[in-house]
């Protein structure tokens, strides 16, 4: 050890010479923007055309403190059918002062209306100015990049798998032989949509810790856009998120129909 | 004014001395935090200490109990902000455990990993701010640079620098990105490299020797009685390691090396955490290695949009950078803990300040309360 007095000091002095000489680690910050990773946790970005007003992000938001209001429009009845109502958005606001930056309302977010986006550069002089309005977030989407590719080994980003699939995904197709013509299967999800409107309550009763590994068709959430409200006031739909492609696809069809 | 003459034999009345009573924070900046410390002062030297703690209280578990088992990471990994990881980890492993959940083996080796490169950021910040409490600036910066490193890959990879919130029930959030693996070899194959900067400048350094040689001594009867954990006790010789006597996650496969030293001084406790970062890195190049091999698969569970744990309880520990983190969830069948119990480790590591401190001078404080490594929030929860 040190024998010798101040031989430990020259070893220390010898480490911060050589550092002296090398190049220097640091970042000239407001001249050189930094070089983020895709999925840094910057600012959510809001897709509104996507948002649905299904209320899942501010309910799960562990701090709420995202801000929702909207109204029910009524759609004029298609012909032959009768008028249908949707949500539309009135208000989303997410107050990042409150901001915890977890990512859960991006991650539970079930029509990709919600993105992060590695901006970080929204400091404010006075805390009220945080609370981003939805015109606000919805300027952060040019900033969203696409996911990174993933390791060798893993599945693809879920982002791609979602884009790559097909509008009508694989229940149609095993449907289709058992019942050959086109209107039975058109059928089917119509004549669903009513008993499991009624069923989304009585689902979301089931045995504690169960974990349901059963297939979607039980669990699906109504057809009818009126399901966001029975599902914003009672229990969430216990449906495992497998099901997530078929039930996205349906809510839309009466709105495009008319 | 009035002039006071003293005598001889007058000191008893006249000149007594009094103790004096300092309170340290909860502002001073050697607690790095909001820890107070309320000291009878003989003259120079401590006779009593008192850590009176609850300056940062969160009602942590009390938050759990209305969160659900996602969220509750969201305010797990913030209760000690260096270890965020690492905290993510003691949840999921009791939730998983209560569920009887099979977690991927791609996400183990990856959760391994990430909890080791997690443990270099800690130790590297604590390697860089107890000289800086010594006066010696500059090692700071070092470790800055190594943690930078790091982080830029535990960015990559989680999105986030401190608060990772990438464990989930079940596996892990995301995938790792393409070329992630080479990136994590070279960074920790850097900070491997320029890990001597650090020793050389300080371990044979006679100032910084002679702040912290001797001093601060903490015996192994004194740990065993105050449940001290981690590289404070391995500092005593006190040879527990979670990672090697209960492994958990995929250490059962590694060859975990315990670090202990005998002297249980704050150079020993130092000594500790730096070698520790060298089996941390040589950890996380077996990890790395590893998931090179695995066969393509899945990085974590489907889950149902309400996870409901079965009623029952369950007590996971895990060694957290910092000691034993030990998660007593007792679940009644609810999306919500009914309970869950936090042991955190800076915790019980602060509480033997009160035998530590007595007979040291107020100089020798700062040393020693800078080598107890905590970190507030972890204390108050």
């Amino acid at each position: 050890m040190a024998h010798i007095p101040g031989v430990g000091l020259a070893k220390g002095l010898s480490v911060t010479l050589r550092h002296m000489l090398s190049r220097s680690v640091t970042q000239q910050y407001p001249e050189v923007h930094p070089d983020l990773p895709a999925r840094s946790r910057g600012v959510i970005a809001l897709v509104e055309e996507n948002c649905t007003v299904c209320m899942l992000c501010a309910r799960e938001c562990p701090d709420w403190c995202i801000y929702i209001d909207s109204h029910k429009e009524t759609l004029p009845a298609p012909e032959g059918g009768r008028p249908r109502a949707r949500n539309a958005l009135d208000r989303f606001a997410i107050d990042f002062s409150l901001c915890m930056y977890c990512g859960i309302c991006i991650e539970v977010c079930p029509f990709d209306a919600l993105f992060w986006s590695p901006e970080f550069e929204y400091a404010e002089h006075d805390i009220r100015n945080l609370l981003h309005e939805k015109d606000r977030l919805r300027e952060w989407v040019e900033t969203v990049p696409p996911p990174p590719a993933h390791d060798a080994a893993a599945d693809p980003p879920k982002e791609l798998a979602a884009a790559a699939r097909p509008p009508r995904p694989a229940p149609a197709a095993p449907r289709d032989p058992a019942a050959e013509e086109p209107p039975p299967p058109k059928e089917r999800p119509r004549s669903t949509a009513g008993p499991s409107a009624g069923h989304a309550a009585v689902r979301a009763i089931k045995p504690p810790g169960a974990l349901p590994k059963k297939e979607s068709s039980t669990g699906r959430p109504a057809d009818d856009p009126l399901s966001t409200e029975s599902r914003s006031g009672s229990a969430p739909d216990p449906a495992p998120r497998k099901s997530r492609p078929q039930e996205s696809s349906e809510p839309r069809e009466p709105e495009e129909e008319p | 004014m009035t002039e006071r003459m003293v005598g001889i034999g007058a000191g008893a009345k006249e000149l007594a001395t009094e103790d004096m009573i300092l309170n340290i924070g909860p502002q001073h900046p050697s607690t790095h935090g909001v820890l107070r410390l309320r000291l009878t002062l003989d003259g120079e030297r401590i006779s009593a200490a008192e850590p009176v703690i609850g300056y940062m209280h969160r009602g942590a578990e009390k938050l759990f109990e209305v969160r659900d088992y996602r969220q509750i990471l969201v305010l797990a990994n913030r209760h000690d902000w260096l270890s965020a990881f690492a905290n993510e980890l003691g949840v999921v492993l009791a939730v998983e455990r209560m569920l009887g959940m099979e977690v991927p083996v791609r996400a183990v080796w990856a959760r391994t990993l990430l909890a080791e490169l997690n443990r270099v950021l800690n130790h590297l910040m604590f390697l860089g701010s107890y000289p800086l409490e010594l006066g010696a600036i500059t090692p700071v910066f070092y470790a800055f640079r190594e943690r930078e490193t790091i982080q830029a890959v535990m960015e990559e990879i989680s999105g986030g620098r401190m608060h990772y919130m990438f464990n989930r029930v079940g596996g892990l959030k995301d995938d790792l990105p393409e070329g992630w693996l080479d990136r994590t070899s070279r960074a920790v194959a850097d900070v491997r490299r320029r890990l001597p900067d650090i020793e050389n400048l300080l371990l044979g350094n006679d100032i910084f020797r002679a702040r912290t040689v001797g001093v601060g001594v903490l015996d192994r009867d004194t740990i065993m009685q105050y449940g001290v954990s981690g590289p404070i006790a391995r500092a005593s010789g006190v040879d527990f390691d979670l990672r090697r006597d209960e492994p958990y996650l995929a250490y059962g496969e590694l060859p975990v090396k315990v670090i202990t030293q005998s002297a249980g001084d704050c150079h020993a406790r130092f000594l500790v955490l730096l070698e520790q970062v060298k089996v941390s890195l040589d950890l996380a190049d077996a990890c790395l290695d590893r998931l090179r091999e695995l066969p393509p698969g899945p990085i974590n569970q489907r889950l149902p949009k309400v996870l409901k744990v079965p009623e029952g309880h369950t007590y996971a520990w895990t060694e957290s950078p910092l000691g034993i983190n030990g998660y007593y969830l007792v679940s009644r069948g609810e999306k919500t803990p009914w309970r869950l119990k936090l042991r955190s480790a800076s915790f019980n590591n602060i509480q033997v300040l009160r035998e530590m401190l007595p007979g040291h001078l107020v100089a020798d404080m700062v040393a020693i309360l800078g080598s107890m490594f905590f970190v507030v929030g972890d204390i108050d929860k």
